[in-house]
């Protein structure tokens, strides 16, 4: 029975860590678009600040997790693969958030011939992490059906590849100033990044299914 | 006779259930201290208590049947157990996996040739025990995967409870395998004793036969039961709840039956039918090869001990 209850609380806080990552790749997608639409560096300021305090709120339910499982209420191999879980989806929110301060402290410009394609590779990161966290929920519901979602990030991973090498192609080829193109290949580098982690804690979900598989 | 000296003869039983205690009880429990699941103190407990009660519900059938084998004297009871015991520690120190069954049922016949007094219709079924052991333990491993698998498969689930499901499974099995060792192996500890002392039923025989294995368990296991449990880990907690499961089954049967067998021939069994099912290739047969020089020899050389023993002593 103590067991069954741990088990309900190291879930459901999972669950709790699942909302904030969420939470922290909406303000990085809204933080983006607002910028690319007004050029608000205040803005974009402030949502650095909310993208952080939810990345710190996300930090703290993961060591919360850590604890719980510390505290022995968990059998070791299940701690060792949530450990491990933890720690490759905490790259993601953290590399949003990198981002967005990239962007807003080196006061990176954006010009308007890169937008459609900064928007897109945006919705991709968003749309990989979103699978990402479906297949993450999984393990704790179906975990035999946690690799389905895993070949959505795989797919969306690639595409934003693509999409990257694209945008960066464009970028030297366009007649903006040469500093300002290194700036931008770096920030499309950053935000495709997003997809990158969310890839590496897939292949970690794919771990744990393939070590419990019959 | 007063009941203390009366039992001093029994030292040779009860070395020989210490030491299968120290050995066996690694198979039922190894995996489950191996990968912490459980203390060793914890495994110890419920080792100890399942072993006794194994010993003194169902422990008696199998002493029927060894006492069926020959006819023994408190001298001979004392050559079977000693020389049982010396080639299990020969074998052991050849690194060669061994059965006390087979230890204790050679010597026995050991000493039925050498007095020219034996029972062949309770070897017949004890031999073929022994063939049914790995055979037995082979078909029931291959039925509890294929409903196990169709379990996992089929039910949805939380990573957390198809873990908590096998490893909590892993530790019933483990349970019910000590029971099953206590039940089936006890006979091997005390069993040449009956009816050669006064006062001392089958049943306290088993009894205290269990107390030996058990403490065999409790003060000598930890170290086997770690290197057994991190041979076994490798195949997963899934294989590992089917080949403890498989071997604790197996066992019981056999214990029901009334013919002492092996626990570690009944755990190789199991892992051989997981083998089949998840491809030859997993089977090291090396090791299968190793199994079957040390299934031929122990008898053998427990049987030349014992016959020796008997023609130079008595």
């Amino acid at each position: 029975m103590l067991f069954i209850n741990k088990q309900k609380k190291v879930e459901s806080s999972l669950a709790e860590y699942r909302q904030k990552v969420s939470t922290c790749i909406e303000i990085f997608e809204n933080s983006i678009l607002q910028y690319l639409e007004n050029s608000d560096r205040a803005m974009l300021e402030k949502n650095g600040v909310e993208i952080h305090k939810a990345e710190s709120l996300a930090d703290d339910i993961r060591r919360e997790i850590e604890v719980m499982m510390y505290s022995k209420s968990l059998f070791p191999e299940s701690r060792g693969d949530i450990m491990g879980l933890l720690e490759t989806m905490d790259r993601v929110p953290n590399q949003a958030e990198a981002t967005i301060h990239m962007i807003s402290n080196q006061r990176i410009n954006i010009p308007e011939q890169f937008h459609s394609q900064i928007i897109e590779l945006v919705s991709i990161c968003v749309r990989c992490t979103t699978a990402l966290l479906e297949s993450s929920a999984k393990l704790f519901s179906d975990f035999t059906t946690a690799t389905i979602a895993l070949g959505k990030v795989d797919e969306l991973e690639s595409e934003a590849d693509h999409l990257e090498e694209a945008i960066i192609k464009q970028i030297f080829t366009s007649d903006i100033d040469g500093f300002e193109k290194i700036m931008l290949r770096d920030t499309v580098k950053q935000i495709s990044t997003v997809c990158d982690r969310a890839e590496k804690s897939g292949d970690r979900i794919r771990i744990i299914v393939a070590k419990r598989r019959v | 006779m007063p009941l203390l000296p009366a039992l001093t003869p029994l030292g040779g039983g009860l070395f020989l259930g210490w030491t299968l205690g120290a050995n066996d009880s690694a198979n039922v429990f190894g995996t489950a201290v191996a990968s912490r699941i459980i203390s060793f103190k914890q495994a110890c407990i419920l080792c100890g208590m399942a072993v006794i009660l194994g010993s003194y519900l169902q422990g008696a059938a199998g002493i029927e049947t060894l006492s069926g084998l020959t006819t023994q004297s408190v001298s001979t009871a004392v050559i079977v157990t000693v020389s049982a015991a010396l080639t299990g520690t020969f074998m052991t120190y050849l690194a060669i996996p061994i059965s006390t069954s087979q230890a204790v049922v050679g010597s026995i016949l050991g000493i039925a040739l050498a007095t020219g007094n034996a029972d062949y219709s309770g070897l017949t079924k004890i031999v073929l025990c022994w063939i049914g052991t790995p055979l037995g333990s082979i078909v029931i491993s291959c039925v509890l995967y294929k409903s196990l698998e169709w379990f996992f498969r089929t039910v949805p689930m939380s990573m957390l409870t198809r873990d908590k499901i096998l490893w909590g499974g892993l530790l019933l099995a483990g349970t019910y395998g000590a029971y099953a060792l206590g039940a089936n192996n006890v006979t091997n500890s005390t069993g040449v004793f009956s009816g050669l002392i006064d006062g001392v039923s089958d049943r306290t025989l088993a009894a205290i036969g269990g107390v030996a294995i058990a403490a065999g368990a409790i003060t000598f296991s930890k170290r086997v039961m770690l290197a057994v449990g991190g041979g076994i880990m490798p195949l997963d907690a899934f294989c590992a709840l089917i080949a403890v499961l498989s071997m604790s089954i197996t066992v019981h049967i056999f214990a029901v039956i009334g013919a002492p067998v092996s626990t570690s021939q009944g755990i190789v069994g199991a892992i051989i039918g997981i083998g089949i099912l998840r491809g030859v290739q997993a089977i090291d047969l090396k090791t299968i090869r190793k199994i079957a020089l040390g299934w031929i020899m122990t008898p053998i050389l427990s049987l030349i001990l014992a016959a020796a023993a008997y023609a130079i002593f008595l």
